[in-house]
């Protein structure tokens, strides 16, 4: 169990700044994700935690004591590469007792641990095979084991589901939220899948060309996102000019009551963003009270358990998302509706 | 067994026309050596014969002077002296390519540095220039040097045009190989030594030993460089063979100098041909 805190960390390469600036702190047992597109410096934060990479400026401290020079093989962190690195010229289980031999393990506890890890990541049967003879999951799970047998204080994951198909990828997910929780080892994974993100993690860091844009949990980034391009990467669809003053939002659409008790905002300019799901799609004018938008719908997507509507309200688009119980119709006027607490407005920091 | 599994493999898994393509192929690697091989044991062989009229075997008793192969395997032919300068200098010229080249080829594949893609072509310089200007310039040096006609001279002329070709077999194989398990091994705890010795060098080791394989070949096949700087002093396969045939005609020991010749290699590349499969290929490698 180790704190993991980067202050001021920034990483050049020559003269390109791969990070700017990036400070954060991971708790002890935390699991987070480093969450950004590609080329943002997710895998060149992990490397520098790990100590592949120097920093260039700034700190990395591990429970409060400075390991920036301190050297990989000394960290006792663990890593599990994008393309899992497995050692192609070892089995399985040389490959998993690797970390525990170079260290000088005495073999009698080496069997042991080789033994009970086996155990955890089910690859018993698999002990005298070579990598090339095992399947994406397979190796990924050899790559954890590997990791996981030197009992690192970080663990660490660059992308560890990118290369598997979406059913496993689904396993795998719960294979290591489950292994996590059960070890308790503070953990960072990168990913550039939101989704993935928000499922696995305690906390996401999202980064946005080498600069950490947002750190929260994954509701607050999701319903509260500080700036439109994280609203963006995070999959919000509507997004819309506004005009605020006195807790009220003026759109080309109509006027939105906003709860001001919960969500402060200034008044000027700002962005109101309406998540898809939190609208209510109504055929008829009489039940709907409060933050009413008149619009009609111009497409339906349909995606099995949900669907979209696209209507469009006074010339802007609004997507509504809602579970397919029914089915409603092209070219229908529908009102909409929205509570005033599920709207949220990005401003410009003052 | 090797032919075993070819077989299996011509069987199983080749159509009629790729049969018949490894055929051809394999006739026009093999078909020169066939002259060669009844060559060495005619006594005498005219044209338009299609086999030798009189062989070796019936004349041996009969001529005063040694034939064929009573000539290629006596002392008189320095056969063995040169088989023995040739293996010797074929493989101290590839234990230092190897360690020169080595580390050179690291770089070339991981770092970028201002004028590598000119350090790569100056490196292959010596494939360009006719060996027979390098050799003229350099023996000039080195006999002021007092190495014409000396092992270091001939190991060191030997290095020029193998380090070219070891240099980018090499620096193939460690494009090949990525930094991540060189990366994994130190995170895993393995020191410098541990992650050479555990996981570069077995990883590197086919394309080392096809390297090593080739400088071997290619420096004991070599003449020109050999034969400036051996000064008649120090004789190899090929100079041997050369001062044989450079009257213009191949008789039947000049054929059996030149199988001879062909001996080193062949049982080099039969035992590096079993080295890869098993240590590296054997084992799910490469399939
Ligand atoms: N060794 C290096 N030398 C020069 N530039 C580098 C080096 N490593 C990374 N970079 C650059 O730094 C930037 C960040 O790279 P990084 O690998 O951290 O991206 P990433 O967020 O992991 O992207 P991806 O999701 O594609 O893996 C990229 O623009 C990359 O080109
Ligand atoms: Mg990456």
């Amino acid at each position: 169990m180790t704190k993991v805190q980067l202050k001021g960390v920034r990483k050049d390469f020559g003269s390109f700044t791969a990070i700017s600036q990036i400070d954060l702190d991971i708790e002890s047992g935390e699991l987070v994700a480093l969450l950004g597109p590609s080329g943002c410096g997710k895998t060149t934060t992990l490397r520098m935690i790990a100590g592949l990479e120097v920093p260039t400026y700034g700190h990395i401290l591990f429970d409060d004591d400075d390991v920036s020079e301190v050297p990989v093989q000394d960290r006792n962190v663990g890593m599990v590469f994008q393309r899992y690195a497995l050692f192609p010229h070892m089995t399985v289980e040389k490959n998993v007792m690797f970390g525990l031999k170079v260290r000088g393990t005495p073999s009698g506890e080496i069997k042991q641990r080789l033994e009970d890890i086996l155990d955890v990541v089910q690859l018993e049967q698999f002990r005298h095979r070579f990598p090339a003879q095992l399947s994406g999951g397979q190796m990924q799970r050899v790559a954890i084991a590997r990791t996981l047998i030197t009992n690192p204080s970080v663990l660490m994951m660059d992308e560890p589901l990118a290369n598997l198909d979406t059913k496993l990828r689904g396993e795998m997910r719960r294979f290591i939220r489950e292994l996590q929780q059960r070890l308790g080892i503070t953990t960072i994974f990168v990913t550039h899948d939101q989704v993935e993100a928000m499922e696995l993690a305690d906390r996401v860091a999202v980064i946005f060309d080498g600069v950490l844009a947002q750190y929260d949990t994954p509701e607050a980034l999701y319903q509260r996102p500080n700036s439109v391009e994280i609203a963006d990467f995070m999959g919000a669809n509507n997004i819309f000019d506004a005009q605020v003053s006195n807790g009220v939002a003026k759109t080309a659409f109509g006027d939105l009551q906003l709860d001001t008790d919960t969500k402060p905002v200034r008044d000027g300019t700002g962005r109101v963003l309406l998540r898809g799901e939190a609208i209510d799609l109504l055929l008829g004018e009489g039940e709907a009270s409060q933050n009413v938008i008149t619009g009609k719908v111009t497409a339906r997507e349909f995606f099995g358990a949900t669907v979209n509507y696209t209507v469009d309200c006074k010339g802007e688009t609004i997507i509504v998302n809602e579970q397919s119980r029914r089915m409603v119709d092209v070219g229908q006027d529908v009102w909409l509706t929205i509570q005033p607490q599920r709207i949220w407005v990005i401003q410009d920091a003052a | 067994m090797a032919r075993r599994q070819i077989k299996t493999a011509l069987n199983t898994r080749l159509s009629t026309f790729q049969k018949i393509y490894l055929l051809l192929i394999a006739g026009f690697i093999l078909g020169p050596f066939i002259p060669l091989i009844i060559q060495s044991f005619a006594f005498r062989w005219a044209w338009p014969d299609m086999l030798p009229s009189t062989w070796w075997l019936e004349q041996r008793e009969k001529s005063l002077l040694p034939l064929a192969w009573d000539y290629v395997l006596s002392p008189y032919s320095r056969v063995w002296e040169a088989t023995i300068n040739t293996v010797f200098i074929g493989s101290v010229v590839t234990v230092i390519c190897l360690a020169i080249c080595l580390p050179a080829a690291r770089v070339l594949a991981r770092e970028k540095f201002r004028g590598k893609a000119a350090f790569e072509f100056f490196l292959s310089m010596p494939l360009i220039v006719p060996e027979a200007a390098i050799g003229i310039a350099l023996l000039m040096i080195f006999i002021s040097l007092g190495l014409a006609g000396s092992y270091l001279g001939i190991i060191i002329v030997h290095l020029i045009p193998t380090i070219p070709y070891m240099i980018r077999m090499l620096t193939a194989v460690y494009q090949g190989l990525g930094r991540d398990f060189e990366e994994q091994a130190m995170i895993l705890g393995a020191s410098r030594w541990q992650v050479m010795r555990l996981v570069t060098l077995p990883m590197l080791l086919p394309g080392v030993v096809a390297g090593a394989l080739f400088t071997f070949l290619v420096s004991t096949n070599i003449f020109l460089l050999t034969f400036f700087m051996g000064q008649g002093k120090i004789i190899t396969l090929p100079t041997l063979l050369f001062s044989k045939i450079a009257g213009g005609t191949l008789d039947a020991s000049a054929a059996g100098i030149t199988l001879v010749v062909t001996i080193p290699g062949i049982i080099l590349l039969l035992i590096t041909e079993r080295f890869i499969k098993e240590e590296a290929f054997g084992k799910g490698f490469g399939n």
